[in-house]
């Protein structure tokens, strides 16, 4: 714990200039947009991304994650330090369970292996209506599903008619059609609300 | 008792069938209802429409039956064995069109599930109940009028089709009434800060060479911090934003591209 908010302090440092000792930051304006051309796509129409991963984690071993794609094929994850986690927020690696959806994006290394540059654990994205409110969870009709949504304390944001993020969920109406985007309960119809997304 | 129980099953099964049939064969938007039904699995689409009518007109005549004296058994055996084929069409359609609508008592699109299961199970007992009634229900007006009540409130309470007639606005009174999630904390939501970072300067002149989503985060004073991991030229950075966290200033956002590898400094 220690270790990441030295890291923290380090990086606020480098941002906020609190200290001017900061070797080799760069800061703005030093950067050119266009030293580094988009990774070329060279994927056929049609044939999978060599470069995105999706599936359920069936084990992990010794930081390399196995995932069993949808269409059974297996694959083998490598996470590192600067691969973001996201498991309804940004987290660490050790979020990751058995069991846990997972769409993961990076760079696939010569021996098979896909070097993770980003992954999402259960993230969902739901077209709703919202059929009931209660003090810690709503719940959702999803093309005659029901769903229960978990609000977390600190984590569910709201988006009104596009708007910016606000914390303030007592706009949301019963009966109204509403996007979730949150992270699901592995196995189960439930899932907990990252950001909602309504008219209001 | 039993007796007087059964000539009023008859009337409620009798009320439930004139009212599916007349939502069949008047209501303006039935041809699409039909469409949208798992009847359309059935007898396919040219047919659906006359399909749907022919369902209402038997329905009219076996519920038009059992409300009328004098009260037959046949009568409550015709609205069994239409219960019967009605359980048997939400079977099929649960099997064969799980997101196609029963088409039943209204025209909202409502995928079958356990509760029409339980409204079919339901007429057919009371069917069958009604079977044994020698006298009609309109010799105990009274006494049938109130089991009719309660009968159709749990008919309509087993309706998803009903639902936004009643449920939704009374979940909506309560609502607001009081909004359950009304009075949680007022904080701004990491979302909100992210949103301002991707409106920012700072953030497009490095976008391309961010790598990751989104690593950190943590609040400094009047500055959220967000951090990426970015592959540059100059090799793996860490990417540092500060963003303000209490006012929408993105023109402020701030950045610093660390390299990764000295991070061990600290």
């Amino acid at each position: 714990m220690s270790d990441i908010l030295g890291r923290r302090r380090f990086l606020s440092s480098a941002v906020l200039g609190t200290t001017a000792t900061v070797v080799a930051a760069t800061t703005i304006g030093a950067v050119a947009p266009d030293a580094i051309a988009d990774p070329k796509l060279d994927v056929e129409a049609g044939a999978p991304d060599p470069n995105f991963v999706e599936g359920r984690i069936t084990g992990i071993v010794g930081g390399l994650l196995m995932v069993t794609g949808s269409d059974r094929t297996i694959n083998q994850i490598h996470l590192t330090k600067a691969t973001s986690v996201w498991k309804l927020r940004p987290t660490t690696s050790d979020a990751a369970k058995v069991g846990d959806g997972l769409y993961a994006r990076g760079v696939r290394m010569p021996d098979g292996t896909l070097a993770a540059d980003a992954i999402w654990l259960n993230i969902v994205n739901l077209q709703v209506h919202i059929t009931s409110i209660g003090r810690s969870a709503m719940h959702l009709d999803h093309h005659g599903d029901r769903i229960v949504g978990h609000v977390v304390a600190g984590t569910t944001a709201a988006v009104y008619n596009s708007t910016p993020a606000v914390s303030d969920l007592s706009l949301l109406q019963v009966g109204k059609h509403a996007q979730i985007i949150g992270a699901w309960r592995p196995d189960t119809n439930e899932v907990d609300i990252a950001t909602v997304y309504a008219a209001a | 008792m039993i007796e007087s129980l059964a000539s009023t099953q008859q009337a409620v099964v009798g009320v439930v069938l004139v009212w599916a049939s007349w939502f069949k064969l008047f209501y303006r938007n039935a041809p699409t209802a039909a469409r949208r039904s798992a009847l359309k699995k059935v007898v396919g689409e040219e047919r659906v429409v006359g399909a749907y009518r022919t369902v209402g007109v038997v329905e009219a005549v076996v519920g038009l039956l059992l409300l009328a004296p004098p009260a037959i058994a046949l009568e409550a055996y015709a609205a069994a064995a239409l219960s019967l084929g009605m359980l048997g069409y939400l079977g099929f359609a649960k099997w064969r069109a799980p997101d196609s609508s029963c088409g039943c008592l209204g025209d909202k699109h409502t995928p079958v599930r356990g509760r029409g299961f339980a409204r079919a199970g339901l007429l057919l007992v009371l069917s069958v109940l009604g079977a044994q009634a020698t006298a009609s229900w309109l010799e105990r007006p009274l006494a049938t009028a109130g089991l009719l009540v309660v009968e159709l409130a749990a008919i309509v309470a087993l309706s998803p089709e009903l639902d936004h007639r009643w449920l939704l606005p009374l979940r909506r009174w309560r609502v607001r009434v009081s909004h359950p999630l009304g009075n949680r904390p007022m904080e701004v939501p990491l979302e909100s800060s992210v949103q301002q970072l991707w409106k920012s300067p700072a953030y497009e002149s490095v976008v391309r060479q961010l790598s990751s989503d989104l690593l950190d985060h943590w609040d400094e004073g009047e500055w959220r911090l967000l951090t990426y991991a970015a592959r540059t030229p100059d090799g793996q950075m860490t990417a540092v934003f500060a963003v303000p966290r209490l006012d929408y200033r993105p023109a402020d956002v701030r950045l610093a591209l660390v390299p990764a590898d000295e991070e061990a400094l600290v």
